[in-house]
């Protein structure tokens, strides 16, 4: 495995501010009587990595490596599908594929759109 | 590993299969060079060529997006007691796959 | 939503299913990770529909019909053991999807490993979760963990106890480990009582996980259901979900 996996050394304020188990698919479901084990983004997300896989821009071993590294440290608290996705964008930042501004920047700017009426 | 491109088993033969089903062989020790798919809980043990499955590109170039050598690929069968001395059931198996260069011949 | 149009007693229309009705962070992210990822050039909007379509098509329906066909055509399941790439092909399933080569985690290599009755099969990938997709769709959370992953290899006997499946020591386990490129699946022993039924009915259970090998199908199993439950009133902090039971053990 190569040293560039280590990823879990780092902290993200932004998806630090996201770790809320109130708000991931296992509470929420209930909440409003939802049977769906899954939220509806997860096959996006499944979809995502793949993508990212087919392109070359992150290979699916360094994905896993990084998921299983951060699974038990950074994100242990938090249940899947959520602990995945912050595990991807993690993995992403660390690797500078994404910065962490532009993330929060779009962010903000998609759920404006969500929101938007 | 990035599937960007089809895979290369279409191209032609790597050659012949240096071993054949019920040979038997032994993982070797080899550095990782920065990656390898070969576990280190078979290394240095001695199990059966179960299967000869396909050609295919090793990992070690794959993963550095080299076209890369192609070579012969097996499914080995080891008892779980060679893998680990304390297993406690005589008749257990474990199979996994490994490319030809990480196997090496035992005699007898 | 208001139900209020819903007659109480469960009338002849359906009411809309429930949603959940609120965009949660983790829906925004989602979205923010791939609309950047699109704009840097790391894949393309088409690409991302591509994968995505074909992620929601598969499931471990595929599979279960694999091997309900395996059961009741003697040469068809010659032909699985045989080159099991093509004969998925017979029931509509092409490893060539979505890309004309496969997924990139899916390499089109499959093999199916016939159980008997002194001989069990278990699969597992030891190096990250590697699955054979297009016929059992997602795998399920517990085969993605370091502890299924790590115990599963050395100690297959407790880890299959685990969930309810004790085999006499007389039976063979088998675990293999997909570390490479070839994908497997189990084909399990037909069992008993299911003399004469069809392939629908015998398909109904070959559920997900007696295809991994951590469970056997019978007459009335037609669901994976583990014997770990959520706790109704998790301590805090404690390993979540459904994992819980399993991750004890790590």
């Amino acid at each position: 495995m190569s040293p560039r996996n280590k990823v879990a050394r780092g902290r993200f304020a932004l998806l630090e501010a996201l770790k809320n188990r109130d708000k991931t698919w296992n509470a929420l479901a209930p909440r409003y009587g939802v049977s769906n084990p899954n939220p509806p983004w997860k096959s996006s997300l499944i979809a995502m990595c793949d993508c990212l896989d087919a392109g070359g821009a992150l290979p699916v071993l360094d994905r896993r490596h990084a998921e299983d590294e951060l699974a038990d440290s950074v994100y242990s608290d938090i249940p899947e599908p959520e602990r995945q996705l912050l595990a991807l964008a993690h993995t992403m930042l660390s690797r500078g594929l994404i910065t962490e501004s532009d993330l929060a920047n779009r962010m903000r700017a998609v759920r404006a759109r969500l929101e938007a009426v | 590993m990035p599937r960007s491109k089809p895979p290369e088993k279409s191209q032609p033969s790597a050659g012949k299969a240096r071993f054949k089903v019920g040979d038997r062989v032994r993982v070797r020790d080899l550095p990782n060079l920065f990656y390898s798919r070969t576990q280190m809980y078979v290394r240095g043990i001695v199990g059966t060529i179960a299967a000869c499955t396909y050609q295919d590109v090793i990992p070690e170039d794959e993963a550095f997006n080299r076209d890369g050598r192609l070579e012969q690929y097996y499914i080995v069968r080891f008892r779980q007691k060679d893998l680990w001395p304390e297993y406690p059931f005589d008749n257990d198996t474990l199979q996994t796959e490994s490319p030809e260069r990480w196997l090496e011949p035992v005699d007898g | 939503m208001s139900h209020a149009h819903t007659p109480g007693n469960g009338g002849a229309d359906h009411p809309a299913a429930p949603m959940v009705e609120e965009i949660t962070d983790f829906e925004v992210l989602e979205i923010a990770v791939r609309e950047l990822a699109i704009e840097h050039g790391l894949f393309t909007a088409e690409d991302h529909r591509r994968f995505t379509e074909w992620a929601e098509s598969i499931g471990p329906a595929a599979g279960s019909r694999l091997v309900a066909k395996a059961w009741t055509d003697p040469a068809f399941k010659a032909r699985l053991l045989e080159d099991a790439v093509k004969a998925c092909k017979e029931i509509g399933i092409d490893w060539a999807e979505p890309t004309g080569f496969g997924t990139p985690s899916d390499y089109m290599n499959l093999r199916v490993l016939e159980d008997t009755p002194t001989l069990h099969h278990v699969i597992v990938c030891t190096l990250c979760s590697c699955y054979p997709r297009p016929l059992l769709g997602m795998s399920p959370e517990w085969y993605r963990t370091t502890n299924y992953r790590r115990r599963l290899v050395r100690w297959p006997r407790q880890v299959l106890a685990e969930f309810g499946l004790i085999l006499p020591p007389e039976v063979e386990v088998r675990v293999e480990d997909s570390n490479q490129k070839c994908r497997f699946m189990v084909l399990p022993v037909r069992p008993e009582g299911t003399e004469n039924w069809t392939e629908e009915q015998l398909a109904e259970i070959v559920t997900r996980d007696c295809m991994i090998g951590v469970a056997l199908p019978r007459p009335g199993r037609t669901a994976d259901v583990h014997p770990m439950h959520k706790a109704r009133r998790p301590v805090k902090g404690q390993a979540h979900s459904g994992e819980a039971a399993h991750e004890s053990k790590k």
